[in-house]
Parts: structure tokens; C-alpha cells; sequence
């Protein structure tokens, strides 16, 4: 089945005075105006793909009967920008200038154009090697088992119910008693551990 | 004789060129400026734009075309001629590489390729104006031929509308129809020719090499 890019670009051409279709008039409509805009230099940059081909041919024959010309300022920046690229910015213009000092060899320019895929190209080197560094480095060594601190129970928070036991009714008042005998206990264990040499937390030395 | 001050003319014009060259291959590539100056026009208007149909392409074209001119001065070899050829044989290259990513506008460049007249060759010795000259009848020919398998009413459309560019109202008004009568005739005139550039094209290419040519870069 024909499409209807086939129709227009290579399916048969109608005779002059056939009737057209309303889609050939809405199409040819089209065309006349990319053509008038061509032809007042105002190319439109999208167009269908069919038009585009009939506009170029329109084109072709424009250039063959001499009617299009690049202008002066178009040719001149043209020739401007190739000279620039290739000598560098900032080289003189006209036959006096310095051609020693003044003319960049063209490797600069092309070097100027790799520039920014070398430093890409590195980075991504570096960033490769570090994610391949990462994978590859060997797997961190299993720490050495801290051998638990052996504490006295003296040194450590603890019941005092062994200490004071059950308290007979009677001298359920002595509770200042019972509170100094749980100091005094504890105040051993704080001595002991804080002047034993070798205890953590020693001063290793007599009070 | 009046040929030989313009025989003196173009000689001096040739040792200016050569002289150009050479600063040029010696690294002031600044010197390209008037060879660059003096050939664009006729790069553009006789090699890239017939070839391509479009001016933006063409432009492109045409920039490509003399930054690889400057890039390659140094291989380029003073054979006693003008640069012309040499450049010209690079502006083609380059119009096919364009056309080769489209298929369907390589036609369009064959047809114009399977013309080139003989003279143009870069080994010939014809001067840059007489290539650019000949060059220029070759498509005008061609195009005169193309015209002449159009029916009459279509070859007067393309006539007064694309080569003589005169309004849309203005060519209705002379082959006595309306706007949109007339837009329809166009429509159906660039179809038709674009056909028929198309059939001599393929005709062509059985015959034609443009393969052959050399590239100079």
C-alpha cells in the first residue's frame, strides 16, 4: 500500500488541469507559503520531510538560474570563524601582522577542541580505578576478640539485701544505721579499686 | 590583442595565489584569507548549492569545506594552476557526505554529479572563473532539459514563480487563475520535475561514476 509519502514524492503527478483533492489544495497551500518565506530569506528550520524535498528542488532551481548568492557579511563572518578556528583566537588579521609571533599552529586549535574529552576521558580513569580499588582491596581483618575485664563483685553495682538481710520489725526505724554500715561497704570496694595497682581506673599507689 | 592583458592578468593572479600557498604551507595560515575570499562564491553558488537545494546545509557545507581547505594546505601541491579545483573537489566530497546520510536527497546530488563537465577536473588546467562558468551552464542545462519534459502550463509556473520570482498574485494573474489554483500548479510543477530530475538520474547511474572521483583529503 502506497503511503502518502509515496504519493507525493514519487507517486504519479496529476495533469495541470485535474481537479484537486482538498488535501493537494491544503498541501500546495502549505508549499506557497515555505516558498514565499524562502524567497524573502526566512526559512522556516522545520518543515515536513516532503516539503523539505520539493523546497530543495525549488532551491536547485533557483542556484541554476543565478539567483542566490551567499551575502557578503554571511561570507565574510564564514571565512572569519575558519581563520579563527584554525590560527586561534587573537591572532592578527591582514597581511602585516606578525606571522611569527602571531599565528597559533592548528594542532592548538584541534587541541583546544579534545581538551574537554581528555579531562573527561581522565576523570572517568580516575573514577574507574577508585570503584576498582574499592572491589578489589582485600577484606578488612577480623578484629581480635576483646577479652572480657574480670571485675569483683565488690567493685560493681550489686543488691544490698545480702549485705543488710531481712529487717525485723523492730528495727525497721534504723534505717540511718543500715544506710552508713551499705556506705561503709561500698566505700571499701571504692578504696580497693581505686588504690590497687593494676585495678582499672588505679592510681596504683597507697592512699 | 585584448586577450593578452587578461592573459597577463590571470598570470599575475596565478603567482599572487602561488605566493599565497606557499606563506601558507609555511604556517601563516592567515594567507588562506584572500584564497579563501576569492573562492567561496563560486564554491558555494556552483558546487554546494545546486548540489544541496538548501541554503543552510550549503553554508555548512561551505564552512567545512575551507576550514578542511586550511587544515590540508600543506598537502596541497602548486601544479601551475589555481587552488580552484582542489577546493572544488573538497566542496563535493563533503556535499556527499551530507547526501549519503539521506537517502532520499542523494539523488538530487547524483543528478548534478553525473553532469560535471569534463573541464572541471582537477587535473584539468581550465582556471578557476572558466570551471566556475562551465560549471554554471552544465546546471542551467540541466535544469533547461529537466524543464523541457514539463508540461507547458507547469514550466511557466516554475518560470515566473522560481525563476523570475514574481508574487504568488502576480503569477496567477498571468496564466489567469486564482491564487489557489496557481498554488496547486506549482505544487504539482516541483513534483513533476522533481520526478523527472529523479528518472534521468537513475537512467544515469548505470553509466555514471562519480565514485571515481578522488578525494583530497
Amino acid at each position: 500500500m502506497a503511503t502518502d509519502d509515496d504519493d507525493i514524492l514519487s507517486g504519479p503527478v496529476p495533469a495541470p488541469d485535474a481537479e484537486p483533492t482538498a488535501a493537494e489544495r491544503a498541501h500546495a497551500k502549505t508549499f506557497a507559503e515555505l516558498v514565499d518565506k524562502t524567497l524573502s530569506g526566512r526559512t522556516p528550520p522545520a518543515m515536513s520531510a516532503d516539503d523539505r524535498a520539493l523546497l530543495e528542488v525549488a532551491t536547485v532551481i533557483r542556484a541554476a538560474s543565478g539567483g542566490l548568492a551567499l551575502p557578503a557579511a554571511r561570507q565574510g563572518a564564514l571565512i572569519e570563524d575558519v581563520l579563527r578556528q584554525a590560527v586561534g583566537v587573537g591572532a592578527p588579521r591582514g597581511a602585516g601582522a606578525s606571522h611569527a609571533s602571531g599565528i597559533t599552529p592548528i594542532g592548538r586549535g584541534r587541541a583546544r577542541r579534545w581538551a574537554p574529552w581528555a579531562i573527561a576521558a581522565a576523570s572517568t580513569l580516575v573514577a574507574a580505578a577508585a570503584i576498582a580499588m574499592l572491589w578489589l582491596r582485600p577484606p578488612p581483618k577480623a578484629a581480635a576478640p576483646v577479652a572480657a575485664e574480670v571485675v569483683p563483685a565488690r567493685w560493681t553495682s550489686r543488691p544490698t539485701d545480702p549485705l543488710i538481710g531481712p529487717i525485723p520489725r523492730e528495727h525497721a526505724g534504723e534505717a540511718g544505721a543500715r544506710i552508713d554500715y551499705i556506705f561503709a561497704d561500698r566505700l571499701d570496694g571504692f578504696r580497693e579499686r581505686r588504690w590497687s595497682p593494676g585495678a582499672p581506673g588505679s592510681r596504683g599507689g597507697k592512699p | 590583442m585584448a586577450s593578452e592583458p587578461a592573459g597577463d592578468q590571470q598570470r599575475i593572479e596565478l603567482e599572487a595565489e602561488q605566493r599565497q600557498v606557499e606563506e601558507a604551507q609555511r604556517g601563516n595560515l592567515d594567507a588562506m584569507r584572500p584564497i579563501l575570499e576569492r573562492y567561496a562564491q563560486p564554491l558555494y553558488g556552483t558546487v554546494i548549492l545546486p548540489r544541496l537545494g538548501n541554503t543552510a546545509s550549503a553554508e555548512e557545507v561551505l564552512r567545512d569545506t575551507l576550514a578542511t581547505a586550511v587544515e590540508k594546505i600543506g598537502r596541497f601541491t602548486w601544479q601551475g594552476k589555481s587552488i580552484y579545483p582542489w577546493l572544488r573537489q573538497i566542496a563535493i566530497n563533503k556535499v556527499y557526505d551530507v547526501h549519503r546520510q539521506s537517502k532520499r536527497s542523494r539523488r538530487l546530488a547524483d543528478a548534478m554529479v553525473h553532469e560535471l563537465p569534463v573541464e572541471s577536473d582537477p587535473d584539468s588546467h581550465a582556471d578557476a572563473q572558466l570551471i566556475a562558468d562551465q560549471e554554471r551552464r552544465a546546471h542551467r542545462e540541466r535544469i533547461a532539459e529537466t524543464m523541457g519534459l514539463l508540461q507547458e502550463r507547469y514550466r511557466t509556473a516554475i518560470e515566473l514563480r522560481l525563476v523570475q520570482e514574481l508574487p504568488r498574485e502576480e503569477c496567477a494573474r498571468r496564466l489567469g487563475v486564482t491564487i489557489g489554483t496557481f498554488d496547486v500548479l506549482l505544487f504539482r510543477a516541483v513534483r513533476a520535475f522533481r520526478k523527472h530530475f529523479g528518472d534521468r538520474t537513475a537512467a544515469g547511474e548505470s553509466t555514471g561514476d562519480h565514485t571515481s572521483e578522488e578525494r583530497p583529503s
